[in-house]
């Protein structure tokens, strides 16, 4: 709230950001399913959807219809599968939900929940532009002319805040595996219990040494600090820590190679063996939401977010027209990246075992992070 | 207040990755197993019991249904076994085409074990790639036989047909690029730091171990002994063949990784002796309508993909279908060794211990 603002100005502004954030969220979790499936096509040499299951009748027949009609011409054959994505939603919807006999109830119930709130609530503190987007037009009731942020929640201790509610998500998978009453989500539940506390220490080491750098908590801050004010030898500490952040991106996403939590091919679906329908698809969409915050903090810290260059090499590129000024589509373009980093590194690697995912964690990254973080120190008392 | 406590869990009937219908009972301590019950029998069907009830022609149509990955193979133990009872000389150019489609079928059976392997492990792109040119191999037995995975493509005496038109062309053409493709697998997986981590060391079982249990295959062959039944007691045309059995010393999953990668680079080497040698002539030798058996009984061992498949046949004099009927299944032996394979592993390895050995539940439970 800033001192001209009244509170149900700041009020409504916020609910409305909050809306857009949403509604972002829900754009681009679809989509990031499809390029999932088009790119791990690509890399397999198959096409990837094409069609929705389902014939001609009803809703997906319509569309598989109009799609197909689409698909003569050469670029548009392409999106074919887009419809699919109506169609999952629709079948996760309609799907009966099943509470197992011997689950606990209601811990059972809430814990898809307590991981898509912990997601969603994560990109309040994330910023896609510092400073307003646009202006409400001076025509609209109550909020004319007031700014519209590229930030929901503008914090001090920006970065504290996302690192802090990431880390409940946690508790829905093990809740959700340990209320489940079955045998392969507990051991679901377990394993990511220790991976992701594990992975949760080289995460916030790694993001200590730009904050090192920087001097501050604050995402817009931290951003444009660590983009355009630092020394040329923080390079160095910068790509390592992008490097390791990735990896523990990787583990606290829960993705290949440290799917472990849910190993299809060795726990069944780990912590959601027993899930079904819209809460099964509450698991699915938080995961993809905490692939997005990733991909949306490496892009912001260590590609530079809405400024161009990455690593803090922006400052060579201040005054250059377009290039050198900051914008959201840098931003999103870095995030889309991160994004198709993921899904490649899903189609190349297989999965780790269990113990050396653990190794890994402590014997490598840590050390490792903390090296890194005394380089960025020396680095700025130096500098 | 906390007390040691065991959990048993059942892996299978049901499951991604047990390859069919395999029930494990395993006890686990956390996650590490103390003791594993392989359970079979989900996928019975009586073969055995089924052949003896018919000629030794249809018979035959029985033994693809067994191990369904590697039809030809199957098809090729009982067509001899059944032969050696009957006393047929098979034709030198049927001998040749067989050789080359059992090749074919080891290869395409690898592919499918590299396939399901290293999805098992999580390294899903492998799978389509090793589809790829499975794909093109069940093309072949298509052209050849009309089908695609259970071929009955021999017949006892010969083949029913010869070779079709372009047929050769188009098995060069695979050929040419199998090996290639290997290489492409290589790239992958060989020196990839995750899959090494996951393989090397993993599911041992030793050479003692693997004879006393009577362990054949690739899995013997990883362990350091070179027994290889084309070579051992040749059959079909391989004693024209040249190729090379070949073996490592580590006898752990990644061992039997690369002896499989290289059997099927030598599969393809044989493959193109075949051609370049096919000699011509009859592809079905004179048999009467109506088969009788001349001895009384016969164990014939070929070399399947998955190890020794032996057919062991008992006939009266005269007879027309066998009087007893076994089967010397290789998946059913080597699936003894994994109790062994996995004692003390992780559960992550016991999926990887299961992918290695390649069973196949329709012939381990026939």
């Amino acid at each position: 709230m800033t001192p001209d603002m009244t509170l149900t100005q700041t009020l409504v502004i916020a609910l409305l950001q909050a809306i857009a954030v949403i509604l972002l969220i829900f754009i681009i979790v679809p989509l990031t399913i499809f390029a999932e499936r088009k790119v791990l096509g690509f890399l397999q040499q198959r096409l990837g959807a094409t069609r929705v299951a389902g014939g001609h009748v009803g809703i997906t027949g319509f569309m598989n219809k109009r799609m197909w009609g689409m698909g003569k011409l050469p670029f548009l054959s392409y999106w074919r599968g887009i419809p699919m994505l109506v169609a999952d939603v629709l079948k996760l919807f309609i799907k009966e939900d099943i509470v197992p006999t011997k689950a606990d109830k209601w811990v059972f119930l809430f814990s898809p929940a307590l991981s898509m709130i912990a997601a969603i609530t994560v990109f309040a503190a994330v910023s896609f532009y510092p400073g307003a987007l646009f202006h409400f037009p001076k025509a609209f009731p109550l909020i004319g002319g007031l700014p519209f942020n590229g930030v929901l929640a503008d914090v001090n201790a920006g970065l504290l805040l996302i690192l802090g509610i990431a880390s409940v998500g946690v508790y829905g998978i093990v809740l959700g595996g340990w209320a489940s009453n079955s045998k392969y989500p507990l051991l679901g539940g377990l394993r990511s219990a220790a991976q992701i506390v594990s992975y949760e220490v080289p995460l916030t080491l790694s993001l200590l040494a730009p904050v090192v750098l920087a001097g501050t908590l604050n995402f817009n801050d931290l951003t444009r600090r660590l983009a355009t004010e630092l020394p040329i030898w923080a390079v160095l500490p910068m790509i390592v820590g992008f490097l390791i952040y990735l990896t523990c991106g990787f583990a606290e996403c829960n993705r290949v190679p440290f799917d472990m939590p849910e190993a299809e091919t060795e726990l069944v679906a780990g912590f959601h063996t027993e899930y079904a329908g819209i809460r099964f698809a509450l698991f699915y969409l938080a995961e993809y939401i905490n692939m997005m915050v990733a991909a949306a903090i490496a892009s912001a810290f260590f590609l530079g977010g809405p400024f161009l260059a990455p690593f803090g090499l922006h400052k060579f590129l201040v005054g250059v027209p377009f290039l050198g000024a900051p914008n959201a589509l840098f931003m999103v373009a870095k995030v889309i990246f991160v994004l198709f980093v993921f899904i490649w590194v899903r189609g190349t690697i297989p999965r780790y075992r269990y113990d050396q995912i653990m190794a890994v964690g402590w014997k490598y990254l840590i050390p490792l992070t903390l090296v890194n973080l005394l380089a960025a120190a020396a680095i700025r008392f130096a500098c | 207040m906390f007390k040691h406590h065991e959990m048993e869990i059942n892996m299978g009937p049901q499951h991604p990755s047990t390859h069919g219908v395999l029930r494990l009972k395993l006890t686990l301590d956390g996650e590490n197993i103390t003791s594993c019950r392989p359970v079979i029998g989900y996928l019975h069907r009586g073969v055995e019991k089924i052949c003896e009830n018919k000629t030794f022609h249809q018979g035959q149509v029985w033994t693809d249904r067994m191990d369904y990955c590697s039809a030809v193979a199957n098809n090729l133990g009982w067509a001899e076994a059944t032969e050696k009872l009957l006393g047929i000389t098979v034709p030198r150019r049927a001998r040749y085409i067989r050789t080359m489609l059992n090749e074919y079928n080891r290869i395409a059976s690898h592919l499918l074990w590299l396939a399901t392997h290293a999805l098992d492990i999580g390294a899903m792109t492998v799978f389509l790639y090793a589809f790829r040119e499975r794909e093109a191999i069940l093309d072949l037995f298509e052209l050849f036989c009309g089908s695609r995975l259970t071929t009955t493509a021999l017949r006892i005496g010969g083949l029913r047909d010869d070779l079709p038109p372009g047929f050769e062309k188009k098995a060069y053409a695979f050929i040419e690029t199998f090996n290639a493709c290997v290489d492409e697998y290589e790239t992958l997986l060989t020196e990839n730091r995750i899959w090494k981590k996951r393989t090397v060391g993993v599911a041992k079982i030793g050479a003692e171990a693997c004879l006393a249990m009577g362990v054949t295959g690739p899995v013997l062959r990883a362990a350091g002994v070179a027994h290889d039944i084309r070579k051992a007691f040749p059959y079909a045309a391989y004693d024209e063949m040249e190729f090379e059995v070949p073996t490592r010393t580590e006898a752990d999953t990644y061992a039997r990784y690369e002896v499989r990668l290289e059997e099927m680079r030598q599969s393809a080497h044989i493959i193109r002796q075949c051609l370049d040698k096919m000699p011509e002539g009859p592809v079905m030798a004179k048999i009467p309508k109506v088969l009788k058996s001349e001895v009384n009984e016969v164990y014939h061992a070929t070399e399947a993909p998955k190890g020794e498949i032996g057919y062991y046949l008992v006939s009266e004099k005269g007879g027309t279908n066998p009087y007893r009927f076994h089967v010397r299944a290789p998946g059913f032996v080597n699936l003894q060794a994994l109790p062994q394979m996995v004692q003390g592993a992780l559960i992550a390895d016991v999926i990887a211990a299961i992918g290695t050995l390649d069973v196949v539940l329709g012939e381990i439970d026939r």
